[in-house]
């Protein structure tokens, strides 16, 4: 699971660099860097579910009526897990996760360090659908990278929308 | 002189001549990215990251002296592409030379195309040998007469002059491309040509610019169903109806122009299923085929992934009939050579002149040479260490783990940045060249 946790990162990290490399895009190299990842974030999250199912039933399973505390926070924990467990499932609404993930970028890194439960999610994991990405990469983009380039932002955004990686993620 | 050559292994192999800088500190024009020998062997071009084009002579043999065959020397040296800049996209165009093609000659001149990520060009390099004098109305330097001064008429004539090449381009093939022209490949008909990009592929007439063919397109309706990628084409070497192209999926496709105008429907489809023990996260980019080429006699083809080179008869789709293991030892390290971005070096194979042996490049400057008929394999180095005239190049051997053994090489001390990933080899003698990052090493069968 760490390893394709390490692999996810290099890959958003590559797939983002290419963008500035001389010569513009390199469709064969964007093409195996986001199968790539795609498959470590498949096993990435198929390791988490599995984690997360085993603690459910963990928790649970904590015996006796003599200790009523756990049973409360067993009663809770599959609540306070929700977030959690929203953001790694894909079909989940997406009204919290766009919350959440709104929030973040207006405050950047200070609200993720706030909120103890995304503070443990991977800040590189692409949890929304491909709109959501979208979205997030055109503010992303039209906040740092395309400073510069004012007038071709908008052709910049289409060009991105076209390249296969946001929604690569969900499509499998 | 010899033939084309007998096995790999009864071949001894020994330096001939390295050309490029011998600094450490490469710059990134000098990079060397493409070689390419002519088709009688004459010649040998190399492009560069720079945009420039080195041919190298071969010079005319010393009769007096057979053990020492002749020597390559630079012939011509031209700029082929400039940077440019694509004002709509944004984007700048490399002036990388990826391709180099030498069309068969026809005449006294030369014709060869040369391709960055968005044009091709033809070359002619030509040989002026005389030069007229005796100009009416201008003087030797070129200044004009006074009218004035003329009194008699004569007529102007050819005299010697000291060997001049010049190098002029014919055509430019401009607008073909909107993805990154990865190869070219000319016909045996030596009218047309290929070149592909990512997903698509045309069909060019040598004498036409403005217009092209468009024989495959793979590009999907939307592009987030976007699965593999054209990686590399090739004309059959007699069969002018017939190509092939790779893919980022391991597979080839063969295409019949008979068939079809458009050959999105493949003729023959060449794939090895997968080894299901050999699964891991990078399973797709290692079986990304970054080469393919037809044997001279057109019975085969062979492909270069990132670890092995195939051998496939056309007539059998399911698998190949030969495969060699390039550098197994990085099978366990590719999650390394992922970080680094080795993983998506992009090697090139080549063919003997008689289909006997083929070779490819490795890392550590290594070269390796896979000899079919005897079914052995040669590990070589290309070094300024074994620089001396006609010193036999030693067999290298890569420990993958374990007891390192006296002479062999660990594989955590190979030097990544040393790849060899260009060769070539002459068509009809055993001479080969091999390009590391920025020096083209010449070797050439040991003689008696």
């Amino acid at each position: 699971m760490d390893m394709a946790k390490r692999i996810m990162a290099l890959s958003i990290s590559k797939l983002y660099s290419l963008r500035t490399q001389r010569g513009g895009l390199s469709l064969h190299r964007s093409l195996l860097l986001s199968m790539t990842m795609r498959a470590a974030r498949d096993i990435y999250h198929a390791a988490q579910l599995l984690r997360d199912a085993e603690e459910e039933q963990v928790v649970p399973c904590a015996p006796d009526a003599a200790i009523e505390e756990p049973m409360e926070i067993s009663k809770d924990s599959p609540q306070t897990l929700t977030p959690k467990e929203v953001a790694m499932k894909p079909q989940e609404p997406k009204e919290t996760l766009e919350d959440d993930k709104e929030n973040r970028c207006a405050s950047e890194r200070h609200s993720r360090k706030r909120c103890c439960k995304t503070a443990v999610e991977p800040d590189f994991l692409p949890l929304k659908k491909a709109k959501m990405d979208t979205d997030e990469e055109k503010q992303h983009l039209q906040g740092e990278v395309l400073r510069t380039n004012n007038g071709n932002s908008c052709r910049q955004a289409e060009t991105l929308t076209a390249f296969p990686t946001n929604r690569a993620i969900v499509a499998c | 002189m010899a033939g084309a050559g007998g096995g790999g292994n009864d071949v001894q192999w020994c330096f001939s001549q390295v050309k490029g800088a011998i600094d450490d500190d490469v710059a990134e024009a000098d990079i060397i990215s493409t070689v390419e020998f002519n088709h009688s062997g004459e010649l040998l071009a190399t492009g560069d990251k720079g945009g420039r084009v080195v041919i190298f002579q071969q010079e005319t043999e010393n009769k007096s002296q057979p053990q020492c065959r002749s020597e390559y020397n630079v012939y011509s040296t031209f700029q082929s592409h400039e940077p440019e800049f694509d004002y709509l996209k944004s984007l700048e165009i490399e002036e990388k030379i990826n391709k180099i093609r030498w069309l068969p000659q026809k005449n006294a001149a030369q014709f060869l195309l040369s391709t960055n990520d968005k044009t091709i060009k033809l070359w002619k390099i030509s040989e002026r040998d005389k030069r007229p004098e005796g100009y009416n109305l201008k003087e030797e330097d070129g200044r004009y007469r006074d009218a004035a001064t003329i009194t008699t008429l004569r007529v102007p004539v050819f005299r010697p002059m000291d060997l001049m090449v010049e190098a002029s381009p014919r055509r430019v093939f401009v607008n073909g491309h909107t993805y990154h022209i990865n190869s070219i490949s000319v016909n045996s008909d030596n009218e047309t040509y290929l070149s592909a990009d990512d997903l698509r592929i045309n069909l060019w007439h040598l004498e036409i610019t403005d217009r092209s063919f468009n024989v495959v397109d793979i590009k999907p309706a939307n592009m987030e169903e976007l699965t593999e990628v054209i990686t590399a084409t090739e004309f059959h070497p007699h069969q002018c109806n017939t190509f092939v192209y790779s893919s980022s999926k391991g597979t080839i496709r063969l295409c019949d122009m008979r068939a079809s105008a458009l050959c999105d429907k493949h003729s023959k489809l060449f794939e090895e299923p997968e080894d299901p023990s050999n699964r891991s996260f990078f399973s797709e980019i290692i079986s990304s085929i970054s080469d393919v080429k037809f044997s001279h006699n057109g019975r085969y083809m062979m492909t270069r992934d990132y670890l092995s080179v195939k051998i496939w008869d056309l007539n059998m789709e399911n698998r190949p009939v030969e495969t060699y293991q390039v550098h197994e030892y990085l099978r366990s390290k590719l999650c390394s050579l992922y970080e680094n971005d080795c993983i998506f070096d992009k090697f090139e194979c080549c063919w003997n002149g008689n289909d006997s042996v083929v070779m490819t490049g490795s890392y550590n400057n290594f070269f390796r040479m896979l000899d079919r008929s005897q079914r052995r394999d040669v590990t070589l180095e290309a070094s300024r260490e074994s620089c001396k005239p006609r010193q036999v190049l030693k067999p290298r051997r890569v420990c993958a783990g374990g007891k390192r053994k006296k002479d062999e090489i660990s594989v955590d001390s190979l030097d990544f940045n040393k790849k060899i990933l260009h060769t070539a080899w002459h068509p009809q003698e055993n001479i080969i060249a091999v390009a590391t990052t920025n020096n083209l090493y010449i070797f050439q069968e040991k003689m008696n």
